[in-house]
């Protein structure tokens, strides 16, 4: 993809997303991929500049037929030992970011779609100013809008223009979402999925998809604090935003019991799917700091470092 | 498919319809809130109605609403009653009176026969209904019979309210007199009997007679009834009435067109009464008179009340036939006996011929009659004569013993044995007999007394079923009257010289009477002043159809039957009957009531019977089996609407 030419002011600028202090501090992570990770440390080296330079990953003893040029001499001196430096491997890391724009995302106090739109984009300036190639995909009933292979500073001001731009309509099609995504050569990398997982059809089947290649999935559950919390009472008619079904509630301390007993059930079933197909399954709401998630979470789970 | 109680329904519609549309709009909407997905909360909502029968059972307003909805309906079904009166299944007469005196107006210008159909309605609305769930309990069933002279079955046996209804709806008044004693025989016999709805009611089971009426009943001594069998609805309150109680127009002896009525008039109530009395013939008024009738004598220890009566005649001149009429213009309570009729026959002497071997007892008495002519022939000369055809020619014809086989059609009273061939069998000879009843009313045996009458030999005669039995013997008809082939039979069972008939004034009156009778062709003739209900029969003489006018004009067409004689029963008003026979010239009957019993309007708190004395039910019938589901039913309603609303309310479960 060729960056854009011409610089005409954006309507929409990444500031209205992610404050400059915010954006200081990402400058100094990178997202990390632990699939690939585990597959290079037989040798290769590793980088995150095309072509050139390498980083020192770890230690290995020498066997032979290693090329001698990456014995540790420091090592040796201090420990009579032959071991070999492994470097990072100059390989391209696809970030797939898929950002759930469906109705529901809408709903809450503080809206999810704002949560979902600044992680989103936090994940994606963080792995295009460490030239990697993202691509950034927004979902409802499929994939309704795509910014593919970004890569560098140049394309920041698109990706907010496209975020912020985003409507939040429309009902959720996460399995075809998933089958559109998962249709193109992405190559191997990191999908990140961020969604209130409220899928009338299930989430199974897409969830299926993405982690049946070798990506590296995350999957960001976002939920409001209304959701984990209901601030609901007396006699309702409780309409589902998205296909309009409606339930008629009586709301009373049993009944709140039992929602959030399904809560959590619900929040564990997903993560118990995740882990069980070896992804990452984060529970947050949109009411917590993107930058606490990023800095502290997502740091801890390994996605960025 | 009939409707019971189509009234409770409508109302119970009526309330509830527009009251459930107001609720439906007054429902409280619940309130719309969007959120992301139903899904988890569906969940919740099905865990929590699994949950629920395990839930500690709370105090529940729904709960109890429903609870109260559900036994007002299972009380309802039950379909409970207030007063329970019998025990299930009991058979009711109910015996209508619609006499004379029923058509009194009391106070509130209601009749006497209309109070009593009301009082009547608000009887059969208490009977109880059959069982919903049962098959095999029946409810109580009720017959309606209306009597005056006679007995008339209007409904059977049935449980149907609505067939109940009608039936006394039907019940038309009649200005006849009371007679109880047919219609409880009728009852009886018809309790008896299954009745219209098939059950296994056990034959001797009583049925419960009541008796709506103002007591005014002339046959209650002869009248035998178990204890508690009969109850009595008293209806009426009004005493006053002036009544024409007798009537009679007969003609001078020496001049036939001189004409002396008769009028007796009776006071029923306290005070004297001051009434204007006229006499017309044939509509135009003849003469008006003003009259004070005394009071009634009061009911004493030892004797009855007794109306203040006052004779009044009239003499006219009035050379042809017609209808005399003697009416009082006093306003009163019952109008039907303010007016006597009677039949004015024509001047006409009679010819009559006695047949006797020697009779002078009755050759005096009929030369005492007003007859134009009177021949007498020996039986041998009689039969040679009607042999030849030399027998007609008399209007009356008096067989003194002699009973030939054959007869010339004509009129004949005979004395002694019957002759052949006229329906009459002779089953033997009586020794020893009295007189013990007659028939006083009869034109034949008017002003004749048969008290004492003794006779040392009669014949045992047993009359055909359409002849009139005039006066008894204890085992046998004494004197009859038989219609055969065009002809009439005064039939006198016993020889006058084996009696002692001719030595009393009435004999003489009887042969004038039989004479006057059989000779004017009034057809029952000459009986020309019926008593309501008695039946007009007139001699058909080769006519196969007659026309009938009533009294309000209302005109009728009656078949001759076998015997050759129209027959019309239906004299039920009083007035002046008008019957038309082709080929002859107009009749006129007269029915009146002249009843005093009728005309003595004050009810009858008790009744006396034969053998007990039978208080009137104060206050009339209640509704004695008031039954509660309806109300239980609305009760049921109302909870429902309540419950509706509480459910609509915001209230926690």
């Amino acid at each position: 993809m060729s960056p854009p030419t011409g610089t005409t002011s954006p309507r929409h600028r990444l500031t209205d997303l992610l404050d400059g202090q915010f954006m200081a501090r990402l400058d100094g992570l990178d997202l990390f991929s632990r699939k690939m990770l585990q597959g290079k440390l037989q040798g290769e080296r590793r980088s995150k500049k095309r072509g050139a330079g390498v980083e020192f990953a770890d230690h290995r003893r020498y066997v032979v037929g290693d090329d001698l040029r990456h014995i540790d001499w420091n090592i040796f001196g201090r420990l009579d030992q032959l071991f070999l430096k492994i470097f990072l491997v100059d390989q391209d890391l696809s970030v797939h970011i898929l950002l759930d724009v469906s109705a529901s995302a809408a709903t809450g106090e503080p809206p999810k779609a704002r949560a979902i739109k600044r992680l989103g984009a936090a994940l994606a300036y963080v792995g295009m100013v460490n030239n990697n190639r993202v691509t950034l995909s927004t979902f409802a009933d499929g994939i309704v809008g795509q910014l593919a292979n970004m890569r560098g500073r140049a394309y920041l001001p698109r990706m907010a223009e496209f975020l912020l731009t985003a409507e939040c309509e429309g009902p959720s099609g996460f399995d075809k979402a998933c089958r559109q995504l998962t249709a193109g050569r992405i190559g191997t990398g990191l999908v990140i999925v961020v969604s209130d997982f409220f899928f009338k059809e299930g989430y199974e089947s897409g969830l299926r998809r993405l982690a049946s290649r070798n990506y590296d999935l995350y999957a960001i559950h976002m939920l409001s604090p209304q959701e984990l919390e209901p601030e609901l009472s007396g006699d309702l008619k409780l309409i589902d935003v998205e296909d309009l079904d409606d339930a008629e509630i009586t709301v009373s301390g049993a009944l709140l019991e039992y929602y959030r007993r399904n809560l959590a059930a619900y929040c564990n079933e997903v993560q118990g799917f995740c882990r069980r197909r070896g992804a990452t399954y984060a529970l947050t709401n949109s009411r917590e700091p993107v930058e606490a998630l990023m800095l502290n979470y997502l740091r801890r789970r390994g996605l960025l470092r | 498919m009939e409707w019971l109680a189509p009234q409770t329904a409508a109302i119970a519609a009526a309330a509830a319809v527009p009251a459930l549309v107001l609720m439906y709009f007054l429902k409280l909407k619940r309130r719309e809130v969007l959120i992301s997905s139903t899904l988890l909360w569906k969940r919740a909502v099905q865990d929590l109605q699994v949950n629920a029968p395990f839930q500690r059972l709370r105090r529940n307003v729904l709960l109890l609403i429903q609870l109260l909805i559900l036994a007002a309906v299972l009380f309802a079904l039950a379909r409970p009653v207030l007063q329970l009166a019998a025990k299930g299944g009991r058979r009711h007469v109910l015996l209508i009176d619609r006499s004379g005196s029923m058509g009194t107006a009391d106070a509130g210008g209601r009749t006497r026969l209309e109070e009593a159909v009301r009082q009547a309605h608000v009887r059969i609305d208490s009977l109880r209904g059959p069982s919903l769930l049962s098959l095999s309990e029946s409810g109580d069933q009720a017959m309606v019979l209306a009597f005056d002279r006679h007995a008339k079955v209007m409904c059977n046996f049935t449980s149907d309210k609505g067939r109940l209804r009608a039936a006394l709806e039907a019940i038309t008044p009649t200005d006849g007199s009371s007679r109880l004693a047919e219609a409880i025989t009728v009852a009886r016999a018809f309790a008896q009997s299954a009745g219209e709805e098939e059950n296994n009611r056990s034959a001797a089971e009583a049925a419960q007679l009541e008796l709506f009426s103002d007591g005014r009943i002339a046959d209650l001594p002869e009248i035998s009834i178990q204890p508690g069998e009969l109850q009595f609805h008293c209806i009426g309150k009004a005493s006053d009435n002036v009544a024409v109680v007798a009537l009679q127009a007969r003609r001078s002896y020496e001049k036939a067109e001189e004409v002396h009525v008769f009028a007796g008039l009776a006071n029923y109530g306290d005070a004297e009464a001051v009434c204007e009395v006229q006499m017309a013939v044939d509509g135009t008024v003849r003469a008006v008179r003003d009259v004070r009738i005394p009071p009634r004598r009061p009911e004493t220890p030892t004797a009855p009340a007794r109306p203040g009566k006052i004779a009044v005649s009239f003499v006219m001149s009035h050379a042809g036939a017609g209808v005399v009429s003697v009416r009082q213009n006093r306003k009163d309570a019952l109008p039907a006996d303010d007016e006597a009729r009677t039949v004015l026959p024509p001047p006409k002497k009679l010819r009559a011929l006695l047949v006797t071997a020697g009779n002078a007892a009755l050759e005096s008495a009929l030369a005492a009659c007003p007859l134009a002519r009177l021949d007498r022939m020996t039986p041998a000369e009689f039969d040679a004569a009607s042999g030849e055809g030399g027998g007609a020619g008399y209007d009356v014809t008096v067989l003194d013993r002699h009973a030939p086989a054959k007869l010339p059609r004509g009129q004949y009273v005979v004395f002694g044995p019957p002759p052949p061939d006229v329906g009459v069998k002779t089953l033997g000879t009586l020794k020893g007999q009295f007189v013990v009843d007659w028939r006083n009313r009869h034109p034949v045996l008017q002003f004749v007394s048969l008290e004492n009458l003794y006779t040392a030999g009669a014949v045992r005669v047993e009359l055909p079923r359409d002849a009139a039995v005039l006066a008894e013997f204890g085992v046998c008809p004494a004197i009859g009257l038989v219609r055969r082939r065009g002809s009439a039979f005064l039939l006198v069972g016993f020889d006058v010289m084996e009696s002692n008939w001719p030595f009393h004034p009435g004999f003489v009156m009887f042969c004038y009477n039989a004479t006057t009778f059989l000779g004017m062709e009034t057809g029952r003739e000459r009986q020309g002043d019926l008593a309501v209900g008695e039946a007009i029969t007139v001699r058909a003489g080769g006519a196969k159809e007659a026309r009938i006018t009533r009294p309000n004009g209302q005109i009728e067409t009656v078949s001759a039957d076998p015997s050759g004689t129209f027959r019309y029963p239906r004299t039920d008003r009083t007035g002046v009957y008008r019957v038309d026979v082709p080929g002859r010239r107009p009749e006129a009957y007269a029915v009146n009531l002249l009843d005093e019993n009728e005309s003595f309007v004050e009810p009858s708190r008790e009744i006396l019977l034969a053998s007990t004395k039978v208080e009137a039910k104060a206050g009339g019938p209640q509704r004695a089996n008031q039954e509660l589901w309806p109300y239980l039913a609305l009760a049921a309603l109302a909870l429902v609407c309540v419950e509706w609303l509480v459910y609509n309310s915001k209230v926690r479960l």
